[in-house]
């Protein structure tokens, strides 16, 4: 049995404008007993998955944020020797991380390749100077450029990029140029984001005040349509509704929550699936290390999604991947026929143009991709 | 017990003064049910009757009351709805009585409402007790309550009983004033059989309840009966009282309030306010009063899911053993296929009947626009009733259109007297009357079109006034309006649900208020889809809803996949009330749309 790791490191040098993300800032007293927390919860879950009767091998590592690059070398250390300590790591396991562009140096780069990582995330949402600063970002685009190339001489040839595009004051001029600076910079895997304002952000607020003012839907679609055609034509195929990549770049943990496959979260806020059950741990900080401490368990919920609700989740996920629903698959997971279980909604879906299928798979068509919400929706089971 | 120990009385008052409360209390202060029985509203049983506070259907409950001098009477409390909408079912409620307690409360003072059910008592020739409620209120003034009785209903209201049906103040005195004030019902057990019947229930098992006076004569288990207006004859099984619950007793003599099982296996042979009698001496006339109850206001009911229409053919009929006044009729629309033309009382009437079938049976409606019965005078001299819309015949063919008056009395203070008479004009009314109840209260009075009461007069009412004021109206009947059909249009095509009966003076602004409101209520879809009104095939209004451009979750962060279906979870949500209409999808609130404007 295979699964996929995910650590969450929740803190950040400062808040963007737009994120609704389990993240604090100004939180370094934290840091080292977050350190410790992390690490015991580590080697706990990884002692009682290593004792099962089933033997779990590790094939990704994911450590997210918030910005894992802000932990100390000493930190980040601890964490990656406890991980191998209590886990079987697969030899050619992806190991990823994220980082923001200002937080790491040549070294530290360097560092973080000796101790594993082979995986590297840039969130650089833009390089346009003008709208870095809209979105409340830290860094400048020169500084974005430098630490991309300094990451390609630290070793990692595995780089993505995070993009962002419908942003405020934004134009389709600003962002084809954000784009065509990307693929300059020659990294093999793109993540274009469309914003989107989330309750409780300052954005939020400001939207409401009728402070920003978000490009036109006809500017926003626009967008949209300029990076799925613009990408490809690089070499970069979309191989998700917001991700491209070149072949053999694909991010192999993200494709374990579409292809719906186990994966465990570690640290606040990390979520897990595993065996059909959907879990969170707390995303408190200080509530996190009180409870993995007091050997409680930081779990704070969890789920058995309903049969009905659990194939929504597989066909919603799938369906964001370019490879589609394997019919195939959905039998193996539930013992039901897709194509006769959902033959309306199948139909109906076609006949709006935001479907196709063949023998083996059904997937979303380019339009079925820029209305995704829309076909997943026709999925979801009604509620009494 | 003869007939001077018995006593029949109606509760008048308007909503949420207290009548209610007050029956309760009287339940309890005469130990007809122990205090573990006592729930509140007992009379109310329906469960929408308790969550809106209000009567629909009329009960009946006998009270056992020993009085201060020593004798014990039989006391027939007559409940009756206090909505206009059941203005029959009052007055036939009335006819069983000789007196009725006139609940008002002592900060509110009179409504419109009241007021025409104590007119409707007076023709009745009941003795009316004046009872002033809430005196225990901070804001009660029972003096200038008092005064109000006097000046506008010309009652003596000197011997007013003064009460707090909430605190239990006064509730002997009021026991003791019925006894005193209201006549023991004459009648006369020599006499053939003559019982009215007041109200009806559903028994599944006994077929109709039907809730009786009896005026003359006695009525037994085994005896054969005749009702006069529908001649239908039947073997009574059961006569008994309500205690409140139903109790079965020997026979029902004159003065008698009860109710008898007959194996009646419809409600339409039991109708409220026909005569009972014996089949085998048959009297020589009816009692006086009766009517058929004709609906005033018509609507399309349509069950969202097609296959439904069974279900909701079914629930209607169920209804209907219940209740006479519901008719309906199969009708299909182009845009909403199968579904039922019903009609009803009134606007409350229509609401209770919708939520029933929604919560009753679990049936998802969509309901049309309401709309009054108009009378079509065609060029070839023929005259259609046209209660929908969609079946208005083509505008060449029609000499003239008369729709529905009512005389409609409003109760104000004067600073909104400017505002309302705005208002009614506003809304085609006619002045008729202005009379000053009290130096602050004034009394209106206009005759509007039915048609406007139902589209939002009462609302509007309710706003300008600030709450104070209160509506009553009467069908006065039928005159000639200058009418024409609004169609609506949506994506070129007409949907013929959304199609309305307006004055042509104000079709373009209803149209361009009804276009804009579908644009807000309509969801966006792949496509964009135009909106017109239209008359004939003049286009009056005109608003778009754009087509969605891009509507997907970018981002699937860090496995947190439940908040992604639950959000997915809304959006399904929201469409389960659309019915597909070609290749649109129209929300349920759309067909209302027209009631629901500024």
């Amino acid at each position: 049995m295979k699964i996929g790791l995910y650590v969450h490191i929740p803190f950040c040098r400062c808040k963007c404008l737009y994120c609704d993300f389990p993240s604090y800032a100004g939180c370094e007293a934290v840091y080292e007993p977050y350190t410790a927390a992390l690490c015991r919860e580590i080697a706990g879950k990884g002692g009682l998955f290593s004792h099962g009767t089933d033997t779990v091998y590790v094939d990704t590592i994911y450590i997210g944020g918030g910005t894992p690059t802000l932990l100390s070398g000493h930190c980040l250390e601890a964490i990656f020797e406890t991980l191998c300590a209590h886990w079987r790591i697969e030899r050619h396991a992806e190991i990823s991380i994220e980082a923001n562009p200002g937080t790491v140096d040549f070294n530290k780069l360097k560092m973080l390749r000796s101790l594993g990582v082979n995986r590297i995330s840039f969130g650089i949402q833009s390089f346009d100077d003008r709208l870095l600063r809209v979105l409340g970002r830290l860094h400048s685009a020169s500084e974005a450029l430098q630490a991309v190339k300094m990451a390609k001489d630290a070793g990692f040839d595995n780089l993505n990029i995070d993009l962002m595009y419908g942003l405020p004051e934004q134009t389709v001029g600003d962002w084809r140029q954000t784009l065509a600076i990307a693929i300059d910079l020659d990294v093999p895997h793109i993540s274009a984001y469309g914003l989107k304002i989330e309750e409780g952000t300052p954005f939020f607020t400001r939207q409401k005040r009728g402070e920003i003012s978000l490009p036109p839907e006809e500017e926003d679609e626009a967008m949209y349509d300029w990076v799925t055609e613009y990408l490809p034509a690089q070499g970069l195929v979309r191989y998700e509704i917001s991700n491209y990549a070149k072949p053999g770049f694909e991010c192999r943990h993200n494709l374990k929550y579409w292809r719906y496959r186990p994966y465990l979260g570690l640290g606040a806020a990390a979520h897990s699936f595993w065996n059909g059950r959907r879990a969170a741990n707390i995303s408190s900080i200080r509530e996190y290390i009180g409870k993995v401490q007091s050997g409680e368990g930081p779990e704070a919920g969890w789920e058995n999604p309903e049969k009905d609700e659990a194939m929504a989740e597989f066909i919603f996920l799938a369906l964001r991947t370019a490879a589609g629903l394997k019919h195939e698959e959905f039998k193996r997971y539930f013992g039901v026929d897709f194509g006769q279980r959902f033959a309306a909604e199948i139909i109906q879906l076609e006949t709006k143009g935001l479907l196709t299928k063949n023998g083996q798979s059904v997937k979303l068509t380019p339009l079925g991709m820029k209305l995704g919400n829309m076909a997943f929706a026709a999925f979801i089971p009604d509620k009494p | 017990m003869s007939t001077n120990h018995i006593r029949n009385f109606s509760i008048i008052a308007h909503i949420d003064h207290g009548k209610s409360t007050l029956a309760d209390r009287l339940i309890e202060y005469t130990g007809t049910l122990s205090a573990r029985e006592m729930e509140e509203q007992v009379l109310d049983q329906m469960e929408l009757e308790r969550e809106r506070g209000i009567t629909i259907k009329a009960q009946a409950v006998r009270l056992e009351y020993t009085a201060k001098d020593g004798q014990t009477y039989m006391l027939n409390l007559i409940d009756t709805p206090g909505h206009v909408d059941f203005t029959y079912e009052v007055s036939r409620s009335l006819a069983a009585c000789e007196g009725a307690l006139l609940v008002v409360d002592a900060a509110q003072g009179i409504e419109a409402q009241t007021l025409a059910n104590v007119y409707l008592a007076l023709d009745h020739n009941l003795e009316i007790i004046p009872v002033i409620n809430k005196i225990d209120l901070p804001s009660a003034e029972p003096e200038r309550v008092r005064h109000e009785i006097e000046d506008i209903i010309g009652l003596d209201a000197s011997e007013a009983v003064l009460v707090s049906a909430k605190s239990g103040i006064g509730i002997d005195e009021v026991l003791e004033a019925i006894v005193k004030r209201i006549p023991p019902p004459r009648g006369s057990d020599s006499e053939t059989l003559q019982a009215l019947i007041f109200d009806s229930h559903f028994d599944p098992y006994k077929g109709v309840i039907a809730y009786v006076r009896v005026m003359n004569g006695r009525i037994t288990p085994g005896m054969k009966i005749r009702m006069m207006a529908t001649e239908r004859t039947f073997e009574v099984t059961e006569v008994g009282i309500f205690r409140p619950r139903l109790t079965n007793i020997a026979e029902l003599g004159p003065g008698q309030v009860g109710f008898i099982a007959a194996s009646i296996k419809n409600v339409k042979d039991c109708r409220v306010g026909d005569t009972i009698t014996d089949a085998e001496k048959p009297a020589a006339k009816p009692l006086p009063g009766y009517r058929k109850v004709t609906p005033m206001v018509y609507c399309g009911l349509y069950p969202v899911e097609s296959s439904e229409y069974e279900s909701l053919r079914d629930a209607l009929e169920k209804l209907k053993l219940n209740d006479a006044s519901l008719v309906f009729e199969p009708e299909t629309s182009v845009a909403l296929g199968f579904g039922f033309r019903c009609g009803f009382l009134g606007l409350l009437h229509m609401d209770v009947i919708q939520e029933r079938l929604e919560r009753e049976y679990g049936i998802t409606l969509i309901t049309t626009a309401p709309s009054v019965i108009y009378r079509v005078y065609k060029t070839d001299g023929e005259m259609l009733e046209i209660d929908n819309p969609a079946k208005m015949p083509p505008p060449q063919e029609i000499d003239h259109i008369e729709e529905p008056f009512v005389k409609a009395t409003v109760i104000v203070p004067n600073e909104f007297v400017g505002a309302v008479m705005e208002l009614s004009q506003e809304k085609r009314g006619e002045f008729k009357d202005m009379k000053y109840l009290e130096t602050t209260r004034v009394m209106l009075t206009y005759h509007l079109p039915l048609s406007e009461i139902i589209y939002d007069y009462f609302d509007r009412l309710k706003t300008v006034s600030r709450g104070y004021a209160s509506l009553d109206y009467e069908l006065v009947g039928y005159q000639e309006s200058r009418l024409v059909k609004m169609d609506i249009l949506l994506n070129g095509e007409p949907v013929d649900a959304l199609s309305v009966i307006v004055h042509r003076e104000r079709a373009e602004y209803r149209g361009r208020q009804l276009a804009s409101k579908l644009r807000e209520i309509i969801p966006r879809h792949m496509f964009e889809i135009p909106i017109q009104a239209a008359i004939g095939n003049k286009i009056i209004a005109r608003e778009t809803v754009r087509a969605y451009r891009k509507d997907v979750l970018a981002k699937c962060y860090g496995g947190d996949i439940t908040r992604k279906r639950k959000l997915l979870e809304k959006q399904k949500e929201g469409k389960k009330r659309m019915k597909q209409v070609g290749s649109v999808e129209i929300p349920q609130e759309a067909f209302m749309a027209i009631l629901k404007m500024d």
